[in-house]
């Protein structure tokens, strides 16, 4: 009898347990679906965006407004225009895929975050490999209260440097970072991906530098391709350690995504502009509670 | 004889100094439609020879505008758009208002000079000045608060509605503050020159 209640308090846990995994993932069907399109940005880092010589819109940005206020219905324009080597980019490659649409959905159980992302293979550009063992790589990243610099209207722009790895003439060396990035004063940005050939999730943080690894928060990322459309679904929790943004419901926070499609690495991807994820409040996308 | 003749001499001088002095009506009235058809014959020709300057074909008889800033025009859409309608150089270099195109064209005589010296006869030399030519233009569209551009433009009869997003925002940004077409339409019609500041952007 004893062992049977015991038997069946531990299964009942298990169960708990389990559900908490697993069975809160949401039905996507159901969830409300956003379409971004992302873009190629050729070499426009947070230094371009802010010179007026160079970019028309760095007076709007002086005056508070966002990159996605004015460009959010021309991202596939842009990366025409920059992928074919037209402008900001000064080694166009043939056959690039200059933009990327993809559905972004958001949910939330209370304890987890989902994000799935999904999108249609575009055409390969037979250019050599860039990164052998990953043909696809997908990584979106958060930032809280608008503390690291322009964080609120440029999104990942204020992690992406011209002194970073592949700019031109940049040292290999240096990653990504942010304007006095500090993990104790919550200056930095949050940082999942997904790597494809190695279908393994990553959970690091931009600060001072990027790093790939330290996060607490990521449970699983899981991608999966069927034919061309390829899928991948994020869950981490709503909170999180060092380095991790941590989720509260009615709160909005800085988002954006890249795609790092045809075996392309550094800033040879497809970014989103910035845009605002909210947990049970406004954003551009809205993870509500199911 | 001889007297006579000097007789009739001082009559005749006497008397044309007399009708001089006391024109008949129909000789004020002769002299009068004279001077009136040789000043229209002056305006008229002064105004068709100040016109020709302000042709395309004039602007662009010059190797100088013709291999430089009017190539890079011609692939604007102040030179070729969906309505057809061309801006030509005068059309934003001149003004059209008759006593500020004096003005500008005699101004513009010291281009004359330039062309003398040979000052931007080569495209090296014209890349090396065109950031000094432009930031003179700009400074005079600036100063007159964009009229050339406003002769065509303005912000207030701008459906900012049926506008792209982006136009949409600046445009409205610019009427919030008071801008002027050149704050933000530099290089329009022509390539940006090199070396730009953030002065010359505001």
């Amino acid at each position: 009898m004893k062992k049977t209640m015991i038997a069946g308090a531990v299964g009942a846990l298990l169960a708990f347990g389990a559900g908490g995994a697993f069975a809160a993932a949401p039905d996507w069907g159901k969830v409300d679906a956003k379409e971004i399109t992302l873009f190629y940005p050729g070499v426009s880092p947070l230094e371009w965006i802010q010179k007026g010589t160079e970019h028309g819109g760095a007076r709007a940005l002086r005056k508070g407004e966002t990159c996605a206020d004015c460009h959010s219905d021309e991202t596939a324009d842009m990366g025409k225009k920059i992928a074919s080597g037209q402008k900001l980019e000064p080694n166009p490659i043939p056959g690039k895929a200059p933009f990327i649409p993809v559905t972004v959905q958001a949910a939330h159980d209370g304890e987890n975050l989902y994000l799935r992302f999904s999108w249609k293979q575009p055409a390969a550009s037979g250019a050599p490999k860039m990164d052998d063992a990953n043909p696809v790589k997908i990584a979106f990243m958060l930032e809280s209260g608008g503390k690291v610099e322009l964080a609120d209207q440029s999104g990942c722009w204020a992690t992406c440097h011209q002194d970073s790895r592949t700019m031109p003439g940049a040292d290999d060396a240096k990653k990504k970072y942010v304007k006095g990035g500090s993990l104790a004063d919550g200056k930095f940005y949050d940082l999942y991906q997904w790597r494809s050939g190695e279908n393994k999730g990553f959970n690091g943080h931009v600060a001072d530098s990027r790093v790939m690894e330290g996060g607490a928060a990521l449970v699983s990322a899981e991608g999966k391709q069927d034919g061309d459309a390829w899928s991948v679904v994020f869950t981490r929790k709503l909170a999180g350690g060092e380095g991790d943004v941590t989720l509260e419901a009615g709160k909005s926070y800085n988002f954006g995504f890249a795609i790092h499609n045809d075996n392309s690495a550094g800033r040879y991807h497809h970014v989103s502009l910035g845009y605002k994820l909210g947990i049970d409040a406004d954003g551009d996308v809205k993870a509500a509670k199911h | 004889m001889s007297d006579r003749d000097s007789n009739t001499k001082q009559e005749q001088s006497g008397g044309l100094l007399a009708r001089l002095r006391r024109p008949s009506k129909k000789s004020l009235g002769g002299l009068l439609a004279v001077g009136f058809v040789i000043g229209i014959l002056f305006w008229g020709g002064f105004n068709t020879a100040m016109e020709a300057t302000n042709t395309e074909t004039f602007c662009i008889s010059c190797h100088e505008m013709h291999d430089n800033v009017y190539q890079e025009y011609k692939t604007t859409i102040h030179y070729s758009n969906r309505t057809g309608v061309r801006a030509v150089c005068s059309d934003c270099h001149v003004p059209k208002d008759w006593t500020y195109k004096m003005i500008r064209k005699i101004q513009a005589s010291r281009e004359v000079w330039g062309k003398i010296t040979g000052s931007i006869s080569t495209p090296e030399k014209f890349e090396a000045k065109r950031l000094e030519l432009a930031r003179r233009e700009w400074a005079r569209m600036k100063s007159v608060d964009s009229r050339e551009c406003r002769n065509c433009h303005s912000l207030e009869s701008m459906n900012t509605e049926v506008q792209k997003q982006r136009a949409r925002k600046q445009h409205e940004l610019a009427l919030e503050d008071k801008m002027t077409c050149i704050d933000c339409h530099k290089g329009i019609a022509h390539t940006k020159p090199q070396g730009m500041t953030d002065e010359d952007e505001m």
